[in-house]
C-alpha cells in the first residue's frame, strides 16, 4: 500500500531523513515508532503529500505522491483518513458539522443520508449523544473520538493515526484499539499507528518500524522486536536511558556551557 | 550593528510586501475554485460586514455631527453657513467615508480575521482540511477576502448615509440652518460620478487591501500565541498606513 524508497528529508535545514526505505503492506496494521523527535509525523506528512523529500520517493497505493497534481493529489486524499494528534476539530461547527463536514464538502448526498451516515460513525465512537456538543465542551480523549469517526466518514482505504492513544483513560483506549481493530480486520482499512506506547501498538499491530536517526533501524513483529538483539529495539522497547538514544539534546559540554572551562581552541 | 539591523528590518519589509503581493495572486488564482464555496463567502460577509454595521452606523452618526459643528463654526466665519450640507457630505462622500470606515473596519473585521486564521493554523484546522482535499485557500481564504471587498463599499455607503443624517440633526435641528437651502445645496453641487463614486471606488481599493493584508498575516501566523498576537497587531499596523498611503494616490488620480 505504501512504499517509501531512499527517501531523504530536510525540514528548517535539519535533516530528517538519510535514505530510508520502508513498506506498508496492505490490510495490516502497521506501526511507526521512535524516539521523540525522529520524524515519525514528518513520515506521514510524506505520505500525504505536504511534504516534498530531498531525494528518494513515497508511492501511495501506487502513486508517486510527489508528482501528483493537485488534482490527483486531493482525490488520493478523499481516499486517505488522518487522525491528528490533537484532533484538529474545525472549533466553529458541532461534532455532528465536523464528522459531516468531508461528506459536505465532497458529495452531494442527500441531507437525510448525510445525517444518518455522521450519526452510525458517531455511533460506532460512542458518541451519538455528543453530536450537538462543540469541540470545546469535549475532553481530550473525546474529541480524538470525534476526529476518529471524521477521518473513517468516507470509509477510506487507509488510515494514519498519529499518536492516537495520548491522554486516552483506560476504558477510551481500549475502544480506539478496539476500533482500529474492527476497522482493520472487517472493513480491510490499511492502517499506520504513530505511537510511543509498545503495550498498545503490541495489541493491535501486525508490523512494527523502528525509526531512528534518519533511517530504520529494526523492523518486525512486536513480539519479534520486543525480544530483538538490536541495541536500537533493546533500548527503545526496554525503555533504557542507555544506548544508540542519547537522551541528551546535541549540546556542548557542559562544564563550558556552565562557563567552568574555556572553550578549547 | 545598527546599520545591520536597519538593513535587516528593511529586507523584511520588502519581503514582506513581496510575499503580500504573491499571496493576492494566490487568492486571485483562487476565485473560480472559491465560487463552490459560495455559502461560506456569505457567512463571512455576515461575519465582516453584517456584523460591523453598528460600530459604523454609530462611528458614522458621530463624525456627521461634529464634522456640521465644526463646518458650520468654520463657514460661519465667512458668511457662508448655507453651504454647509455641501461641505459635509463633499467630505464625507470623497473623504471621511472610505477613510474612517476603512480604519473602523481594519480594526473590527481585519484583526478578527487574522486571528482566526492564525489561530486555526495553530490548531492544525487548516492543514485537517488540507489532508480532507478541501483547499483551505479556497474554503478559507478567499471568502474572507471576497467578503471584505464586497462589504466595504455597502459600510461606506451605510457610514456615509448616517453621517449626512447627523450633519443634518446638528445643522439644521440643532443650529436652525433651513432644511431646503441645506438639502438642495447639497444635492446641486454633489456630482454623484466624481464625488459618490469616486468614493467608492476608494472602498473598494480599501477592503481588498484590508482583507488582503488581514487574511495573509493570519495564514502566515506563527502557530504561537505570541505569533498570532503579533499578527493582529501588524494588520492594524500594515492597514492602517496602506489606507492611508493609498488614500493619497487615489486622491490624487480621481480629482
Amino acid at each position: 500500500m505504501v512504499r517509501v524508497v531512499e527517501l531523504s528529508s530536510e525540514l528548517s535545514g535539519k535533516k530528517i531523513f538519510e535514505r530510508i526505505s520502508l513498506e506498508i503492506p496492505r490490510g495490516k496494521i502497521t506501526a511507526v515508532m521512535g524516539p521523540s523527535g525522529t520524524g515519525k509525523t514528518t513520515l506521514l506528512r510524506h505520505m500525504t503529500g505536504q511534504l516534498h523529500g530531498v531525494s528518494g520517493k513515497v508511492w501511495v497505493d501506487g502513486l508517486d505522491v510527489a508528482a501528483l497534481e493537485r488534482k490527483q493529489l486531493y482525490a488520493l486524499r478523499e481516499r486517505i483518513g488522518f487522525l491528528f494528534q490533537n484532533s484538529a476539530l474545525l472549533t466553529d461547527y458541532s461534532v455532528f458539522e465536523n464528522v459531516a463536514f468531508p461528506l459536505r464538502q465532497h458529495t452531494r448526498l442527500p441531507e437525510i443520508l448525510i445525517r444518518n451516515l455522521v450519526l452510525l460513525k458517531l455511533q460506532a465512537v460512542g458518541l451519538r449523544g455528543a453530536a450537538q456538543l462543540l469541540p470545546s465542551e469535549l475532553s481530550g480523549g473525546m474529541a480524538r473520538r470525534v476526529a476518529l469517526a471524521r477521518a473513517i466518514v468516507f470509509d477510506p482505504m487507509l488510515i494514519l493515526y498519529d499518536e492516537p492513544f495520548v491522554g486516552l483513560d483506560p476504558i477510551a483506549l481500549n475502544q480506539v484499539l478496539k476500533l482500529i481493530r474492527t476497522l482493520n480486520r472487517e472493513l480491510g482499512i490499511t492502517s499506520i499507528l504513530v505511537a510511543h506506547e509498545f503495550a498498545a501498538v503490541r495489541q493491535v499491530a501486525d508490523w512494527v518500524h523502528l525509526i531512528a536517526e534518519g533511517r530504520c533501524v529494526a523492523s518486525g513483529t512486536p513480539q519479534q522486536l520486543a525480544h530483538a538483539d538490536s541495541p536500537w529495539a533493546a533500548q527503545f522497547f526496554g525503555g533504557k536511558i542507555d544506548g544508540p538514544v542519547p537522551f541528551q539534546y546535541p549540546a556542548s559540554a557542559l562544564d563550558e556551557a556552565l562557563g567552568f572551562v574555556g572553550p578549547s581552541s | 550593528m545598527k546599520r545591520l539591523n536597519k538593513h535587516s528590518a528593511i529586507v523584511d519589509a520588502c519581503y514582506e510586501i513581496g510575499a503580500t503581493g504573491w499571496f493576492l495572486v494566490v487568492l486571485l488564482v483562487a476565485i473560480p475554485r472559491s465560487l463552490r464555496y459560495l455559502r461560506e463567502t456569505i457567512r463571512q460577509i455576515w461575519f465582516v460586514g453584517a456584523k460591523s454595521l453598528i460600530i459604523i452606523m454609530i462611528s458614522g452618526l458621530f463624525v456627521g455631527m461634529v464634522l456640521s459643528l465644526q463646518l458650520y463654526y468654520t463657514l460661519s466665519i465667512f458668511g457662508g453657513t448655507s453651504a454647509l450640507g455641501t461641505v459635509v457630505a463633499l467630505s464625507l462622500y470623497r473623504e471621511l467615508g472610505p477613510v474612517v470606515t476603512a480604519l473602523l473596519f481594519a480594526g473590527r473585521a481585519g484583526t478578527s480575521i487574522t486571528a482566526e486564521i492564525g489561530l486555526m493554523r495553530a490548531t492544525d484546522q487548516l492543514s485537517a482540511m488540507e489532508l480532507m482535499a478541501v483547499d483551505p485557500i479556497a474554503f478559507v481564504a478567499t471568502p474572507r477576502f471576497l467578503a471584505g471587498l464586497i462589504s466595504m463599499p455597502l459600510l461606506v455607503a451605510v457610514f456615509n448615509m448616517m453621517g449626512l443624517f447627523g450633519g443634518h440633526l446638528v445643522g439644521v435641528n440643532w443650529l436652525g440652518i433651513d432644511n431646503g437651502t441645506f438639502w438642495s445645496n447639497m444635492t446641486s453641487n454633489v456630482n454623484v460620478w466624481t464625488d459618490v463614486i469616486n468614493g467608492e471606488w476608494k472602498a473598494f481599493v480599501f477592503g481588498a487591501a484590508i482583507s488582503l493584508i488581514a487574511v495573509f498575516q493570519g495564514y502566515n501566523a506563527p502557530p504561537t500565541s505570541e505569533g498570532v498576537a503579533n499578527a493582529t497587531t501588524r494588520t492594524v499596523v500594515w492597514a492602517s498606513i496602506v489606507i492611508l498611503a493609498l488614500d493619497f494616490v487615489m486622491t490624487a488620480f480621481l480629482m
